[in-house]
């Protein structure tokens, strides 16, 4: 067995293109919400989202290439090539036959398939003829793919597809091939974008966004808000890391899964404590010890509540103890890509001693009555922390972290 | 008005497999027991069938009874009316 070091970190969102941007205004505890930029407000009831912003994908890719990338590949590109290059690593040699690439996302190439359809059934009269990359493009796999060619990595890679716990799915099983051996480094990550009017509709229909802002385990919260975004992380050996005098910005101590098997909308208290508690025991982490966890935390009813009600089983007395805090309050709810954007919030977190607050809080909820360090970020150095993630459908991965020492 | 009333309920009745002969316009929405997957399919149809949005957590409405959703969709249903009429 290995001890897994973060080394690295690259994210994308509506804070920001990168790390630094993305990080200060979480401690600043601005948020990157606001009036829907990529849909048209006549179409919409709800008309916000957590959208990246002065992203011009040209600056990044070249067009040839662009032609290859549905938007959910280019955030997981960027947020990658951002990760490497803090890490310092390099893969040539054996290294890049060795390092694994697990990217996460919910619901894949969502512009390429919208636009596939539109072009099939839109108003401006209908082609049966498609785009010839299509297929390439909308594949959920595609973002993992195009990250092992972007460093030439030829180890293990795949995409992780379970809604909104996909990016810790992810990150979760690639930190177990370099724990157990099976990879010696990986990029791990997830990324989303499919603030569509599709989706947007979709996500409407089914009355779970907030049409004022995201507001997690506050009184008067009125459901989530959809966000975009991608982050990738550096795993490593610790010996490795070490050994090139590489920043461990974090290790990676611990991940635990659990399903509800309950229903494909409403959580459960018993599977995400599970997942928690699981997560506590392969870091080797003594409840005690954790210090901050950073939040699934959508602004839905049913989420703020039942995850309360698990952070006091998972943790029993301790609860009272722990900072909480959602950043969806931030970069809203990047769905598959959440918990690799919410692992860099984490990371920080610990690396730092600054634990981002959960913004947009108004007053408390007699069912949500923790500490979830409203409003002001906090300086506090944290030995441990955990990064949660609970899908639709019942799915629970949690990632521990400890304080490199 | 009684029009709407009826069809609510047909909706209510349809979308939640209950029994139509148990809904009168005293009926408790909480002795429904609605899930809530079925309470998103009942506000989808109304939204279809009276083509009208119907807001989310809107704290103005207080619902306890068939009545007050029916009250509330004939309000949905006048305030559409009264924009319609004011855009002239």
């Amino acid at each position: 067995m290995h001890r897994v070091a973060i080394t690295g970190l690259g994210c994308i969102s509506a804070l920001g293109n990168d790390v630094a941007s993305f990080w200060s205004a979480l401690k600043a505890g601005q948020s990157g919400i606001g009036p829907v930029v990529a849909v048209p407000h006549q179409h919409l009831n709800i008309k916000i989202a957590a959208e990246v912003k002065n992203f011009d994908p040209a600056q990044h890719f070249d067009e040839k290439r662009l032609l290859l990338l549905d938007r959910f590949s280019q955030f997981a590109l960027l947020a990658a090539r951002e990760a490497v290059k803090a890490s310092g690593i390099s893969f040539k040699g054996d290294l890049g036959r060795e390092t694994a690439v697990i990217i996460g996302t919910g619901a894949g190439g969502m512009n390429t398939l919208e636009d596939a359809y539109a072009r099939l059934h839109g108003h401006n009269g209908s082609s049966s003829r498609q785009i010839p990359l299509t297929i390439p493009r909308l594949m959920v796999s595609a973002a993992a793919s195009h990250v092992t060619m972007e460093f030439g990595v030829t180890g293990p890679s795949f995409a992780v597809s379970s809604a909104c716990s996909s990016a810790n799915h992810a990150i979760g099983e690639a930190f177990w091939m370099v724990k157990t051996g099976r990879a010696r480094a990986a990029l791990a990550g997830g990324s989303e974008a499919c603030i569509t009017l599709g989706t947007m509709k979709a996500w409407e229909a089914l009355r779970v966004l907030a049409p004022d802002t995201c507001r997690p385990f506050s009184g008067g919260r009125k459901g989530m808000v959809l966000g975009e975004g991608g982050g990738v992380a550096v795993l490593e050996r610790m010996e490795d890391a070490r050994a090139r005098g590489a920043v461990i910005l974090a290790e990676l101590a611990g991940f635990g899964m659990t399903s509800d098997a309950g229903d494909i909308v409403q959580p459960s208290d018993a599977g995400a404590a599970g997942a928690m508690s699981k997560a506590m025991q392969d870091g080797q982490i003594d409840p005690g010890d954790v210090g901050y966890v950073n939040a699934h935390g959508t602004g839905t009813m049913a989420n703020d509540a039942t995850e309360t009600r698990a952070l006091k089983l998972a943790f029993g007395n301790h609860v009272r103890k722990l900072m909480i805090s959602s950043t969806k309050s931030m970069h809203g709810h990047v769905l598959g890509g959440a918990g690799a954007i919410e692992l860099v919030a984490a990371t920080m977190a610990v690396h730092e001693g600054v634990i981002p607050p959960t913004a947009n809080y108004q007053r408390p909820d007699p069912a949500c009555d923790l500490d979830y360090v409203p409003g002001t970020a906090r300086e506090a150095r944290v030995d441990a922390a955990l990064s949660n993630s609970f899908a639709f459908g019942g799915l629970n991965a949690v990632l521990a972290l400890k304080r490199a020492a | 008005m009684a029009d709407i009333a009826e069809r609510i309920m047909d909706i209510i009745a349809k979308e939640a497999k209950l029994d139509r002969a148990r809904l009168t316009l005293d009926t408790r929405l909480d002795e429904l027991k609605i899930e809530s997957l079925d309470l998103v399919q009942i506000l989808f149809a109304i939204e279809d069938q009276f083509d009208v949005y119907v807001p989310y957590n809107d704290e103005s409405y207080k619902l306890e009874t068939l009545r007050d959703v029916v009250d509330g969709v004939n309000r949905l249903i006048a305030e559409k009316q009264a924009e319609a009429t004011g855009k002239g």
